[in-house]
């Protein structure tokens, strides 16, 4: 696979599907038009409503996530594996779904907090209800990159903080959160590029509330309904959208650089919690309250709103939308649609991702990953712009192209691969760097050609980076929405559609139906991914 | 059971000549020990007779084959030898029987006969009762034991050692040097082993490739690398003789501001070059006037005798003998060189 002729073909591949439609998306707008968003008020609104709301939802997910990773990370804090199991739901979960839960429970007129403390306590509409949401949903990007770098601090730095004088809060706040600071901030730089690029929470909270309040992204799928110069319109919003992405990233490989001190000498690392004292339970019965608020209540608020009779009203319960919702022709199709097109896109990222990890050429893996960067509404633009069949002949009308994807699942299937490829190489890539690449040679020098020294040593030695790259795919493609409500053929949906269309429009107890049954899903798979790696150290012990 | 041959390999990686212009031979049922410094291209030259490596230029022959040289290389699958990593590379998918069958089934022998051949490499090394294990349920040393069961199933031509015993601790080591030793006498495989321990070297091998800086320094018996090093360098590494780099004249060898008088053999030697001397050969006199002197630096207690340890030049030099007690740090001994080996400067 280290020929270049490998190399080259997967290049092509990723440059007909993605790297060409980016690039003619951005050029077909041109200067005039990169110009006439800084002259129209309604896209300077809409720039104002992605950088309040992302800066808000980095700024909740940093004054949050640091505080807590300290206390989950280096301190006897009472239920800390529980609430560490907790805090990862949030990115594993859709974020629209969190916006649903919090509609329910904060609708000023019917959420269930204002049906229980009186009307209107609460507005989730609005820029500080998505930055909320937004904030909470990105919560682990802070928390996992922190809990990290934290885990690598020595517990005898702290001792000698504490042996010069300091008290524990002290010692926390001075040698830790400094060690680990450029993690978190690198995090929370993610979480900015996270929320820019989202379209689920600020159309459910911002679109359809009075005032409304536009986004980047909401007003880019506006543009792309409302026709053929809203096309031109739409490129020349996502040439901020991927200016924001681009400078973001910048700022968290610098950050994440600096992060990368040496913390420890190497050898087996001391873990000793720092004792909270008297304030253990206290401290854990806030976190707990924490947690709570933003992990469990709305995912128990989008159950009931399953099994309210009336939404918004609070009488009794009812299984007749989960009946409803579950023999309903329209929803068994777009499930079906679903699970097809997401597993085939999940075999693709397996497959190319693989390809790519196995040239082993830097430059190749890092062309794929960063079109998980690329916000998925510019993506799904500009593979809209580039294989609709109007368009692409003024784009390409000197190459013959007999790719008829415009409307079609299969330019949805190309934009989930894309937009997910990183999985499948980052996955391959790492499993890669960890084999001892003498396994190979044994199975050379036992007699087996290159080939099937592949398949017999290093494949298998794959199988739980592949089986993640295919896990994490499936699901996060089953429950898309940004890329999907793009490029989905006009009059058909899949599970991400169907829930947005239902939740926006008609009827939020049969979407909060499939919502659930999203959130059974993750769950599943989450304990069945557990319980394999505990049975696989059981089996090692 | 093969005999090997390499002639004038050159090999660079990246700007880095690594081989330049090795030559060796390996007579058929032999035991050559590569030894060298980390760097010195001994393991580059094992991967190269592997076919693990292409060489840039020089020729490869093993058996009556020529398996490298200009557009010639054999794929390794093809050469028909075994080999031991390092690291083992037992494969974590397979049981112990599973890794060990391998190389057979890969010649598609029949069943009867590769479960007839598993279970008699096992025995060999001694793992019998281990063949449907895991091998992560496996120490160390018997992960080794499988890589050279593995190694050695298909009765290969040849069978390459990779520093087999640098990831094991010292008791381990010693009852795996002396598996491979009962294997050798009783298998009489061709066998190739690298390593940066002089002591397994010398203990192992019928004959000592000694490598510096991608060249062969010296190639001979243990007993003549060790008693008749041809370079300072081997004196040195194989040794562990002091080296003093100086000037001889008169029977005498100027060390820095201190002169030694040469012994007898050596008297009529003279011009730069470098000196050297085992720790045994250096004797610490307490009359001092009669020999060039230095203070002590350290005492250090080595059992039967007692290691002198003194500083000049930037060089520590060490003396190896008996217990004097009056001897402490700080006080100035006399230095006798009773035998030495003088190589002269090139």
């Amino acid at each position: 696979m280290k020929s270049p002729f490998a190399a080259a073909g997967l290049f092509a591949l990723l440059a007909v599907f993605a790297v060409v439609p980016l690039v003619a998306l951005l050029v077909r707008s041109g200067a005039d038009g990169w110009l006439s968003v800084w002259s129209d008020p309604a896209s300077l609104w809409a720039l104002r409503g992605t950088l309040l709301t992302s800066a808000g939802a980095a700024a909740f997910a940093f004054a949050f996530g640091v505080p807590l990773s300290l206390l989950l990370e280096r301190t006897d804090l009472a239920g800390s594996r529980v609430l560490r199991g907790l805090l990862t739901l949030p990115t594993a979960i859709p974020p629209y779904i969190w916006a649903m839960g919090w509609i329910a429970l904060a609708n000023p007129r019917a959420g269930l907090l204002n049906l229980l403390l009186g009307r209107a306590t609460f507005d989730i509409y609005g820029v500080a209800g998505i930055a909320f949401v937004l904030g909470g949903a990105g919560l682990p990007l802070v928390i996992l990159p922190t809990c990290a770098a934290l885990a690598r601090v020595d517990a005898s730095l702290e001792e000698a903080a504490r042996l010069s004088g300091a008290g524990v809060w002290r010692t926390l706040v001075t040698v830790p959160l400094p060690l680990a600071l450029p993690s978190a901030l690198s995090g929370t730089a993610l979480v900015f590029l996270y929320s820019a690029s989202s379209f689920g929470v600020p159309y459910l909270l911002g679109v359809t509330a009075s005032p409304p309040t536009p986004t980047l992204t909401t007003r880019l799928y506006g543009e792309v309904l409302s026709g053929a110069t809203g096309l031109e319109r739409a490129g020349a919003l996502s040439v901020e959208l991927l200016l924001m992405a681009a400078v973001t990233l910048l700022l968290n490989s610098w950050l994440s650089r600096a992060g990368n001190v040496r913390l420890s000498s190497g050898k087996g690392l001391a873990r000793r919690p720092l004792p909270l004292g008297r304030l253990r339970r206290p401290v854990a019965l806030i976190v707990m309250t924490i947690v709570f608020a933003i992990t469990l209540l709305p995912m128990m608020a989008v159950f009931l709103t399953s099994v309210q009779p009336t939404w918004g009203v609070l009488d009794g319960l009812t299984f007749k939308h989960w009946a409803s919702v579950l023999s309903n022709a329209r929803t068994l199709e777009a499930a079906l649609r679903s699970v097809v097109i997401s597993a085939g896109a999940a075999l693709l990222v397996t497959g190319v991702g693989l390809a790519i990890a196995l040239t082993r050429r830097r430059w190749l893996e890092l062309l794929g990953d960063g079109l998980f960067a690329v916000p998925g509404t510019v993506f799904a633009l500009a593979l809209l712009v580039a294989f609709s069949r109007d368009v692409r002949l003024v784009a390409f009308d000197r190459i013959a192209f007999v790719l008829a994807l415009g409307n079609t699942f299969a330019l949805l299937l190309v934009g989930y691969v894309g937009k997910h490829l990183a999985y499948g190489i980052r996955n391959v890539s790492d499993g890669l760097a960890q084999l001892d690449p003498s396994l190979a040679e044994a199975a050379r020098l036992s007699g087996a050609g290159p080939v099937r020294a592949f398949l017999d040593a290093v494949l298998p030695q794959l199988r739980r980076p592949l089986a993640a790259a295919f896990v994490l795919t499936f699901l996060t493609c089953m429950t898309e929405l940004t890329v999907s409500v793009l490029l989905i053929p006009s009059g058909t949906e899949v599970l991400g559609t169907l829930v947005f269309e239902l939740q926006s429009y008609a009827d939020p107890a049969s979407a909060a139906v499939i919502a659930c049954a999203f959130i059974m899903m993750v769950m599943m798979v989450m304990a069945m991914t557990s319980l394999a790696g505990r049975a696989r150290r059981e089996r090692r012990r | 059971m093969s005999k090997v041959e390499l002639r004038d390999i050159h090999k660079r990686h990246g700007t880095t000549m690594v081989l330049r212009g090795l030559s060796l031979e390996v007579p058929q049922g032999s035991l050559l020990a590569l030894l060298g410094p980390s760097g010195c291209g001994k393991t580059t030259t094992l991967r190269a007779i592997a076919g693990l490596e292409a060489p840039d230029s020089g020729t490869i022959v093993i058996g009556d084959r020529v398996v490298d040289e200009g557009p010639v290389h054999l794929a390794p699958e093809r050469r028909g030898l075994g080999m031991v990593f390092q690291s083992y590379a037992v494969w974590p998918h397979r049981t112990v029987a599973q890794n060990v069958a391998y190389p057979l089934m890969l010649q598609k022998r029949s069943r009867d006969e590769v479960a007839a051949r598993v279970r008699e490499a096992l025995s060999w090394v001694r793992l019998s009762d281990l063949g449907e294990r895991r091998p992560d349920q496996l120490s160390g040393g018997q992960l080794q034991r499988v890589a050279l069961a593995r190694a050695l199933v298909a009765s290969p031509k040849v069978l390459l050692l990779d520093e087999p015993l640098s990831n094991l601790d010292l008791a381990l080591r010693e009852e795996l040097r002396g598996e491979i030793a009962a294997l050798r006498a009783r298998l009489g495989t061709t066998m190739i082993l690298v390593t940066h321990d002089q002591g397994e070297a010398l203990a192992l091998a019928d004959s000592v490739a000694v490598m510096n800086a991608g060249r062969l320094e010296q190639l001979g018996s243990p007993a003549m690398v060790y008693r008749e090093p041809a370079t300072a360098f081997v004196a040195r590494f194989v040794g562990g003789a002091n080296i003093l780099e100086g000037i001889a004249e008169d029977g005498a060898f100027t060390w820095g501001g201190l002169r030694f008088p040469l012994p007898p053999e050596l008297r009529g030697v003279t011009g730069k070059g470098s000196l050297a001397v085992r720790s045994e050969d250096v004797a610490v006199r307490t009359d001092v006037g009669n020999w060039p002197s230095l203070p002590l630096s350290a005492r250090l207690f080595a059992g039967e005798s007692v290691e002198y340890r003194f500083v000049a030049n930037d060089t520590v030099l060490r003396s190896l003998g008996p217990p004097i007690e009056a001897a402490v740090p700080g006080l100035k001994l006399g230095l006798e060189l009773r035998r030495a080996r003088f190589f002269a400067a090139q």
